[in-house]
């Protein structure tokens, strides 16, 4: 609850200071402020200080799990915040808003990873996407912002309306939100309602269209390449990935169970292999390293539902190390992305000689997403396999999700190929040493816990 | 058949044919109209439920505020046949496919759910729509979600404000 009532309330706080605080450039200074007090408050709650004793009513269910997955959460927009905080600035007038928003996206991450009731899985993806409609249209005299926000706004209320139809049809089936519930269990046993199935299945497509699972993507490449640099990075990374938590919860409790009426895994090896071959076949024919990188995160996303296919331990641990690795890795990437006066391939060529570190560290980010050994992202890539193998079937996802990988490496290879082995004198914006630092230590952390991934899963049972 | 039974039966029908209309009608202006009586049908069920509470909130929001909105929106946009947009044949043919899929499905699940058809709808006995229940409900077992919302609305506001502000 701590987190919950910190960030809905130093969101209130950023909007007070939009009209308290003159001075433009304090308002990055105090959401850092604010995001370290969440941070504090959600490991307090890690480790049972509860600073409010509110009575959910089984509303909220937290688990170790859940906190250790708002931390990082948390962490990764303080990193964010820290590394492009002065390119929000640049967005427009209303930067106080920005993080206002930003704050209450947070809000609903932390509801979506302690969700134990419908209405409550339904308010979290409400309080996570109705601020990123506004973020995505914050650039508001660039046309294609405005079309990318009105697009998501349509589409994503579309995918709401179907997601509270299945919540009502599964209402209709077991006669609880509660996701479980002994109720639940005694209605199961007499046998599997319908009605829970179709409910299942709105919500699946509904679930898979927030996090741009194949063959619900649409929108994505346009949204993510519409929007600002600066909010794509945020909604491709912490809002995603908690999508990905929520939708866990929803196949380990209620997947599972009705797992005899319906063959959920074959649905998932669909979706899997549809969403790995269109993010990875059309980021090859990619002339920006934005819509690249939008396309990129389709195949990231088919790579993190092969934890919703096999649902054991590997499984969420993986997710865990994923988004700790593509979170990180992303908003690497898309910091140095928003210096870039030119997004495409040939704009990043010679930046290896002009901007060393920049370079450096931007090979590392990619070496992560493309699963390269010793970074996070091999081991988050090996997890999700893994947890594959462990369920003894469907092998084919498997070879299928190596070769795939194997795909990928091809169009990240093709920025640190720009970057090191072709001439040219890329445009960038002025940045200070600090931001050098800050991308040195994001990829230090990166490499830290590829090699000891234990320093993350510890944080699971310490 | 008692008042009840034949009222009933002339809400939904009413219903299902004024749903038929909004999408049949060419005009966009008939096509709200017939979606208010689409909402004035759906009240009249909640009242039969006694729901009362519910019945009136949806006619004044639905009803009264969206339908606005809606006529508003289709004034502004001055639709007329020249306006609308062709879509092929091909789109057209795999868009009633999909949707005769949909009500396959939606049709074999109220079939086959047993507990549909062994109970009924409490009929004008039942208080649980009275704004009474409403409220205690509200406010006491799902006063986290409805506490929870304010940050939704929230946020919500702040968006109109920076979106609809001027520069």
């Amino acid at each position: 609850m701590n987190a919950i009532i910190f960030s809905a309330g130093w969101g209130i706080i950023m909007m007070f200071c939009s009209f308290l605080v003159k001075n433009q450039s304090s308002y990055r200074h105090i959401a850092a402020v604010g995001l370290l007090v969440l941070l504090a408050a959600n490991i307090f709650d890690t480790y049972g200080v509860d600073f409010f004793h509110i009575d959910s009513g089984k509303m909220l269910a937290y688990t170790r799990f859940g906190f250790v997955f708002n931390s990082i959460a948390i962490a990764s927009t303080l990193i964010y915040v820290l590394l492009t905080g002065r390119d929000i600035e640049r967005l427009g007038r209303y930067t106080a808003e920005f993080f206002t928003l930003v704050f209450f996206v947070l809000c609903g991450v932390c509801l979506l990873s302690a969700y134990n009731n419908l209405l409550m899985l339904f308010l979290g993806i409400e309080i996570l996407t109705i601020p990123l409609y506004i973020l995505t249209g914050s650039d508001k005299r660039n046309l294609k912002s405005n079309e990318a926000a009105l697009k998501y706004f349509l589409m994503g209320s579309f995918s709401t309306g179907l997601m509270l139809m299945g919540i009502a049809l599964m209402y209709g089936g077991t006669g609880t939100f509660l996701l479980e519930s002994s109720r639940l269990q005694s209605n199961l046993y007499h046998g599997i309602s319908f009605l829970e199935i179709v409910g299942l299945l709105f919500l699946l497509a509904s679930m898979c269209f927030k996090v741009s699972a194949a063959p619900f993507h649409f929108w994505t490449p346009d949204v993510y390449d519409g929007a600002p640099s600066v909010v794509t990075s945020f909604m491709a990374t912490i809002v995603k990935v908690a999508g990905f938590i929520a939708f866990l919860k929803l196949c380990t409790v209620r997947m599972s169970v009705t797992s005899t009426a319906i063959d959920w895994k074959l649905i998932f090896s669909i979706i899997i292999i549809l969403t790995l071959l269109f993010g990875n076949i059309t980021a090859i024919f990619q002339q920006s390293v934005k819509r690249m990188l939008a396309y990129s995160s389709i195949s990231q996303a088919g790579f993190m539902l092969f934890a919703l296919f096999s649902m054991n331990e590997y499984a969420s641990k993986g997710l865990l190390m994923y988004s700790v690795a593509y979170c990180l890795a992303t908003i690497g990437l898309f910091a140095v992305l928003v210096k870039m006066k030119d997004v495409t391939f040939e704009g990043y060529n010679g930046l290896a000689k002009t901007q060393p570190v920049l370079a450096a560290t931007n090979a590392i980010f990619l070496f992560s997403l493309a699963g390269i050994p010793l970074t996070a992202g091999f081991l988050a890539k090996y997890y999700m396999l893994a947890s594959i193998i462990k369920t003894g079937t469907y092998t084919w996802v498997v070879v299928a999700g190596v070769l795939f990988a194997a795909i990928s490496v091809y169009y990240y290879f093709r920025v640190i190929q720009a970057m090191y082995f072709k001439n040219g004198e890329p445009q960038m914006e002025s940045f200070g040493r600090s931001f050098k630092l800050g991308l040195v230590v994001l990829a230090a952390i990166i490499i830290i816990v590829g090699a000891f991934p234990q320093a993350l899963f510890n944080w699971l049972y310490f | 058949m008692t008042a009840t039974e034949i009222l009933f039966w002339f809400l939904s029908a009413l219903a299902l044919f004024s749903a038929l209309m909004v999408l049949v009608s060419k005009n966009p202006v008939h096509s709200v109209l017939w979606l208010i009586v689409v909402f004035f049908s759906i009240s009249g069920h909640y009242i039969l439920l006694n729901a009362q509470f519910l019945a009136i909130v949806n006619l004044i929001v639905y009803a009264g505020a969206i339908m606005v909105l809606f006529l508003f929106v289709i004034m502004l946009m001055n639709l007329n046949n020249s306006t609308e947009p062709q879509k092929n044949s091909l789109v057209k043919l795999a868009g009633v496919v999909a949707g005769c899929l949909l009500l396959t499905v939606f049709v074999s699940a109220v079939r086959s759910a047993q507990e549909i058809k062994d109970s009924q709808a409490l009929m004008n006995t039942g208080d649980i729509g009275l704004i009474e229940n409403l409220g205690k409900v509200l406010f006491r077992d799902y006063v986290i979600p409805f506490e929870l919302s304010s940050i939704l609305f929230l946020s919500a506001m702040v968006g109109a404000v920076v979106i609809g502000k001027k520069e």
